[in-house]
């Protein structure tokens, strides 16, 4: 979340889509009823099915799952042409005055510039901004350019390359109407996003589309800063193969809007799970280590070249000034280094660069999954994680489980991974010819431990253990340490190919055997290791002190953090985490000291964007920071999110973690690996062929596995049915359904259908239904309702089911044998989005019967 | 003595004596939980969850005995316009004037009402009391079976208290030899004869 | 489920005073549910199952989101989901927390032959003492809402105490404690009443739900349980909530003119025979001894 979860209640108006809190986070949704109650605030709700959400909203608009892109185009466009834009905002901060390379074309036939349709890459140098100064009220050059040269090859499915860099001084235009300035380019871009487009591929009703996009852009009537509208969303927006380019497409509408940084404004993710945001933080995703530093990859032979290649230079116009705070990777690099190897990493060893694993290819979920099925990944560590039931595609998980040499699972019941062995349609002939060896790790439930949980709203809170781990069962760190042990006793006594980083790792906790979590999280804040001086702030850090912050941090080895953006959350005042101040002075909802948020116990990100370029709050009621002329500084209710002694004459941009300052209308370079500007792709099971370029239908990056398991239905085959997969409020992911307290509450596996293909098919509710996918099959009852209507997608008539996914082959009612033992992923197909590789779990194809 | 006349069989008093066992239960339990101001009756009768858990299995007990009953004396219990006569002339009997009453059978028309009347409230009670025992089987959408249970049940039961005392009063107080008779079963002829003379010719055929 | 701190103002089955009337301050208690911010999310069903200690139930997939049908012997407070299309072809999901309404002038109570079984505390709560229970339940055909339900192993009726063991000690009930979203609130009936009408005018005015309003139905007495609908003329819609509950007419009369008639008429035919007697003895038997069928 830019934003959090209490600064919801500070909202004017709200768009819930690709998510549904009420259900999923019924706590965090007092939120958008306090501001509901409070202010009048509006809630539009936009979702395949009538959810519990959508029962507390002012507009629900049924969309199909997958074309969210063309909707939030729509509403781009509805913005732009309605000057329901904030202008100001806009030209200031964000980078809709710059102007974009020559050869950069828009994907009106699918594809952008730079395609090659035989290795299937871009050549993204045209997605760069021009060099050069104020190109106001100049005429465009005539003619192309050469395209510069392409840049390195991309590792296949890897990060992305070395990117050659954005120029030191863009060209810009502050009239913007140079037709390659970005937001003349943006306008072309949604033109195509007609509200009758928006009609044909999401099925909402145009006059419903305009209705909404009237109440949400409402906001910025006659150009009023005033108000503030917020955008939430879950992995009904991630989980699509052009998921990043969805969530981007919000947060362009809130550019425009001028809606983020602002108090009940932002982009705000909600996390599935409680401590998913602190798995990410810390490394959660394969290419990134903790604090989002990037993997080095097999190009990085050593520091130098990683941090040449991972540092942004400030890009910006000439008379604007950039902190381009990433400019601190070497001190966050070093620091990291220095928390993890400690003693050995020395300056005259790149302070131990070269032990860190460079990554040759893609370890995305997905990947590791079909790895195995090829035979390359020959064991897995399932930690608190049921890889089967998750899937996506769970048959070709099992199949894969099959081919692993061994399986640890660490749980806390009996799971499907664990038991993959008795998988449905596993005759006992088939059972005995499977050699993975499986070893069951009792794990401790989250009551059983302490530590931390990060929340959405990136607040580190600390809980402390309610009982300790029943039986022979183990705190997940006691597992981990002795695991770890007996692998570094082994590269000890074996040597191995590379011992180095597993003998020499920072191993200094009081019982190495189960390193108290108090200990780990002091390491990740990290501390001084000499004396720290900032010579500003005429303040010394005493070498063995905690540090109470990330600007402390230096690149000569002399500091060290397990991860930057926590730093700051255990200082030598003790715990941050563990503070329990209920003060909020502001009214706003900010209680500094509730709790830590990363960055720096910042609780609205970007929150210089709350202020006019005067630094004077957008709205005098809701003053998050300002400008104090007298102290020459930036003071606030919330803390700076930006350098607190720039004036504003300075014009230094608000989004500070950006190279160029403002904000990213267009996305240059390799950020984004499927186009600068989001386009609308179908899912690649669609039951439709894309309305806006039927030749490119899908998105073109967007990864696709080969093996036997890794079929795609069509609707000539028969799949025609949209369907989409959640979570219910009554039941936690697949735990909750060995609790017998859940499970009264819901029982049984269930499929919810719209009605009127209940009369079809001659169905009626709590009878059994079949759905099929080009994958699997999955049997239960039918839940007929209202709450999903038919809808016309591009002229055609288009049915959506929705299967809840909490149940497999164990638990509860699985034992008890009431239902079908089918997890709902053996559904979902294994295609996954090429920036986040989260797999498309939301709006595949299925044929459905009556069983 | 051998010239006593044989007025209950041995069925027929075992069969009444059931019913008035059975009545008096459920009777007195009934009035425990009609009234605040009987409630003691429960106590004295075991408590009152113990009486209200009998107090339908009884009645069932005095139901099935009221069909023994019917089937029995179903014949007996017909009203004749030699009733109707004797009826139209019960100021007489209400006055001790027997000697002004026409003759009658087995029965007067009193006992008939009475039998009838226990046997109708006794069917309504025992309907509206299931609905009683089991209401969360009416569906709610009925519900309006059970309000209109309740109301039947205490004023079916108000009738057959008012038939029952009227019974008892005549049966110990006013006739007497009656009581005797449902105990032992005989009456003597002089009896017989003053209070059911057709009946008395036809058994003995004097 | 009596509590120390709590006095009885009203005992079902109870003849004469009620010891504890009017000995202590008269504040009567109600729980508000704005069903337009409720979400569904069964918070307050688990809530009550946690605090009561209530056994689990064998349920099973009925075509929606409602754990039940109907309220249980050991579920006292089920969320009742209903899907309303309006007439415009918009969809209303509606949720509402269905428990004991703690009506002023209770049916249960009033039906209630049992002393003591049913008792209203000088704060409004309506509460079961199921040791007083016989099982009769006619509370159950009292009650204008469906609530008392019977449990047939122990032969008692059971329902919401709206926490009265935790309102006693100065705490809200559990479903209050546990609701997410703030749509439950607890305090006094005054204070519920003005917070309700002040949603419902908001309702009204900034939410397009021009029938909005409070259900506090007057047919018995008020209730201690008060809703916000967004469409007060048709509560019917929200699982079946009635639009003028009233304790059924037939009890009234049973428990009132009956009572008193049936009374009458009893001691009435007692002192009638009585008077015959004395009036004129017994019958005598032509011939006989004139004592007894026995000659």
């Amino acid at each position: 979340m830019t934003n959090g979860w209490i600064d919801i209640k500070n909202t004017d108006m709200m768009l819930i889509m690709g998510g549904n809190p009420a259900e999923n986070h019924p706590c965090g949704f007092k939120w958008p009823i306090e501001a509901k109650r409070q202010r009048n605030a509006k809630m539009i709700v936009v979702d395949p099915r009538f959810t519990r959400t959508a029962a507390t909203a002012d507009l629900f608009l049924q969309i199909r799952a997958g074309s969210d892109i063309a909707f939030l185009g729509g509403m781009v466009r509805y913005a732009l042409e309605n000057n329901r834009i904030a202008r100001d905002y806009l030209l200031n901060y964000t980078n809709a005055a710059f102007i974009v390379k020559q050869g950069f074309k828009l994907p009106e036939d699918g594809l952008f510039s730079g395609f090659d349709a035989a290795t299937n890459t871009y050549n993204r140098a045209t997605w760069n901004y021009e060099e050069g100064g104020s190109l106001t009220g100049k005429a465009d050059t005539a003619g192309d350019t050469k395209t510069p040269a392409a840049p390195a090859a991309a590792v296949a499915g890897g990060p992305a390359p070395a990117p050659p860099g954005m120029p030191a001084n863009t060209a810009y235009d502050f009239s913007l109407e140079h037709p390659r300035s970005v937001y003349q380019l943006l306008k072309r871009q949604y033109s195509r996003y007609t509200p009758e487009m928006v009609e044909r591929i999401t099925g909402i009703p145009k006059d419903q589309f305009l209705k909404a996009a009237d109440l949400f852009t409402s906001i910025r009537k006659d150009g009023d800063m005033k108000k503030a509208g917020t955008i939430i969303y879950a992995v009904g927006w991630t989980q699509h193969s052009m998921g990043t380019q969805i969530i981007r497409t919000a947060a362009i509408l809130q550019l425009l809007l001028g809606n983020v940084g602002r108090a009940g404004g932002g982009v705000n993710a909600l996390r599935g799970h409680s401590n998913i945001q602190g798995a990410t933080d810390m490394a959660g995703v394969f290419d990134v280590l903790p604090g989002y530093l990037k993997m080095p990859n097999p190009t990085d032979t050593d520091l130098k070249t990683y941090l040449a290649r991972v540092t942004p230079k400030s890009a910006k116009p000439g008379p604007w000034d950039s902190f381009n705070y990433w400019s601190n990777m070497p001190r966050f690099t070093v620091s990291y280094l220095k928390a993890v190897y400690g003693d050995a990493a020395k300056k005259e060893n790149d302070f131990a660069f070269h032990y860190l694993p460079k990554i040759d290819h893609s370890y995305a979920w997905a990947e590791i999954w079909d790895n195995m099925a090829r035979g390359g990944v020959k064991g897995l560590l399932a930690f608190g994680m049921n890889g089967v039931s998750i899937g996506p595609n769970s048959q070709k998980n099992i199949n894969a489980l099959k081919k692993a040499e061994w399986l640890v699972v660490c749980e806390i019941y009996p799971d499907e991974t664990s038991e993959f062995w008795r998988s449905p349609g596993i005759t006992p002939d088939q059972m005995k010819q499977i050699p993975t060896t499986v070893y069951r790790l009792p794990g401790a439930g989250f009551a059983e431990k302490d530590g931390t949980f990060v929340n959405s709203a990136r607040w580190l809170q600390w809980k402390n253990a309610a009982l300790p781990p029943p039986g022979q069962a183990r705190l997940d760190q006691e597992i981990l340490a002795r695991i770890y042990l007996k692998v570094r006793e082994l590269y000890k006594k074996e040597g191995g190919k590379f011992p180095d980083p597993v003998l020499n790792a920072v191993w200094g906790y009081t019982n190495p055997q189960s390193p108290s979590l108090t200990e780990v999280a002091r390491e990740i804040n990290g501390r001084a290791l000499a004396d720290v001086t900032d010579d500003k702030l005429n303040q010394t850090i005493k070498a063995g002190q905690q540090l109470p912050g990330f600007a402390w941090l230096r690149d000569d080895g002399s500091t060290t953090s397990g991860n930057w953006l926590y730093c700051g959350s255990w200082t030598e005042a003790g715990a941050q985490s563990q503070r329990r101040g209920t003060e909020d002075p502001s009214g706003l909802g900010i209680y500094p000291n509730w709790g830590w948020s990363w960055p720096a116990n910042r609780r609205v990100m970007y929150n210089r964007a709350s202020c006019d370029l005067d630094g004077k709050p957008w709205d005098p009621d809701r003053k998050q920071v300002w400008w104090n002329e007298a102290a020459q500084r930036w003071a606030g209710n919330d803390v700076p999110d930006f350098k607190v002694d720039s004036p504003p004459k300075d014009h230094m941009g608000p989004f500070i973690m950006n190279a160029e300052g403002v904000g990213r209308l267009f996305v240059p370079l390799a950020a984004l690996a499927d186009g600068p500007f989001p386009e609308h792709y179908e899912p690649f099971e669609s039951p439709v062929a894309n309305p806006l370029h039927p030749n490119q239908s899908n998105n073109p990056m967007a990864k696709r596995f080969k093996s036997p398991e890794d079929k795609l239905g069509t609707p000539a085959e028969g799949y025609n049915i949209v369907c989409t997969t959640y979570r219910l409020t009554e039941h936690y992911h697949y735990w909750t359904k060995n609790n017998p307290m859940n499970v009264q509450l819901v029982p049984e596996p269930f499929v919810e259908i719209p009605a009127e293909l209940a009369d079809d098919l001659g169905l009626h509710g709590g009878e059994k239904i079949k759905l099929t996918s080009a994958r699997g099959h999955y049997i239960a009852k039918a839940m007929v309702t209202r709450r999903i209507k038919s809808m016309m997608i591009d002229g055609k008539k288009t049915y959506q089911v929705g299967v809840p996914i909490h149940w497999g082959y164990r638990g509860i009612a699985e034992d008890e044998g009431k239902t079908a033992l089918t997890p709902a992923n053996l559904l979902s197909p294994a295609v996954t989005d090429p920036n986040a590789y989260t797999p498309e779990f939301k709006g595949f194809l299925v044929k459905v019967e009556k069983v | 003595m051998n010239d006593a006349i044989l007025r209950y069989n041995l069925v027929e008093r075992v069969m009444h004596w059931i019913s008035a066992i059975t009545y008096c239960y459920v009777l007195l339990t009934g009035l425990a939980f009609y009234s605040p101001h009987l409630y003691w009756i429960a106590t004295l009768l075991g408590g009152a969850p113990t009486s209200r858990y009998w107090h339908p299995w009884v009645a069932l007990v005095f139901t099935a005995v009221l069909f023994w009953m019917l089937r029995v004396w179903l014949g007996d219990m017909r009203i004749t316009p030699q009733d109707r006569v004797w009826g139209d002339a019960v100021g007489h009997y209400i006055r001790n004037e027997d000697e002004d009453l026409p003759p009658i059978d087995r029965f007067n028309i009193g006992q008939k009402y009475f039998f009838w009347a226990m046997l109708y409230s006794g069917i309504v009670l025992v309907l509206t009391g299931l609905v009683l025992w089991f209401p969360e089987l009416i569906p709610w959408s009925l519900r309006s079976f059970r309000y209109v249970a309740v109301l039947l049940h205490v004023a079916a039961a108000l009738i057959s208290i008012g038939a029952f005392i009227i019974h008892v009063y005549m049966g110990t107080a006013v006739v007497r030899g009656g009581f005797t008779s449902i105990i032992r079963g005989e009456v003597s002829p002089a009896w017989a004869r003053t209070h059911h003379r057709l009946w008395y010719h036809r058994v003995t055929g004097r | 489920m009596s509590t120390g701190a709590l006095r009885i103002q009203r005992a079902s089955g109870h003849a004469g005073p009620i010891p504890g009337e009017d000995t202590q301050r008269r504040m009567q208690v109600a729980k508000l549910i704005d069903t337009t911010t409720c979400i569904g999310c069964k918070a307050c069903e688990v809530a009550c199952l946690e605090w009561n200690d209530l056994t689990f139930r064998d349920t099973v997939f009925e075509n929606s989101y409602q754990t039940m049908p109907e309220t249980a012997w050991n579920y006292w407070n089920l969320i009742k989901f209903n899907e309303h299309e309006r007439d415009d072809g918009s969809m209303m999901f509606l949720m509402r927390k269905d428990q004991c309404m703690h009506c002023a002038d209770p049916g249960c109570l009033a039906a209630c032959p049992a002393e003591n079984a049913i008792v209203q505390y000088q704060n409004g709560i309506v509460d079961f003492q199921q040791e007083y229970c016989i099982g009769c339940q006619y509370c159950v055909t009292g009650c204008p809402f469906n609530i008392p339900k019977f449990n047939s192993q122990t032969k008692k009726v059971f329902k919401c105490t709206l926490c009265s063991d935790r309102v006693g000690q100065g705490l809200e009930p559990a479903c209050i404690k546990a609701c997410p979203t703030g749509c439950l609130h607890f305090g006094t009936k005054d204070d519920m009443k003005e917070l309700a009408e002040t949603r419902a005018q908001q309702l009204r005015d900034h939410s397009g739900y021009a029938h909005a309003g409070v259900y506090d139905p007057p047919g018995v007495g008020g209730t201690g349980v008060i809703y916000v609908l967004h469409d007060i003329t048709n509560p019917e819609a929200y699982g079946g909530l009635p639009s003028n509950p009233r304790v059924p007419w037939t009890v009234r009369i049973w428990k009132g003119p009956l009572k008193w008639l049936g009374n009458l008429a009893m001691i009435g035919g007692l002192i009638g025979v009585t008077m015959h007697y004395l009036r004129y003895g017994p019958k005598h038997v032509d011939g006989g001894t004139g004592e007894g069928g026995r000659p």
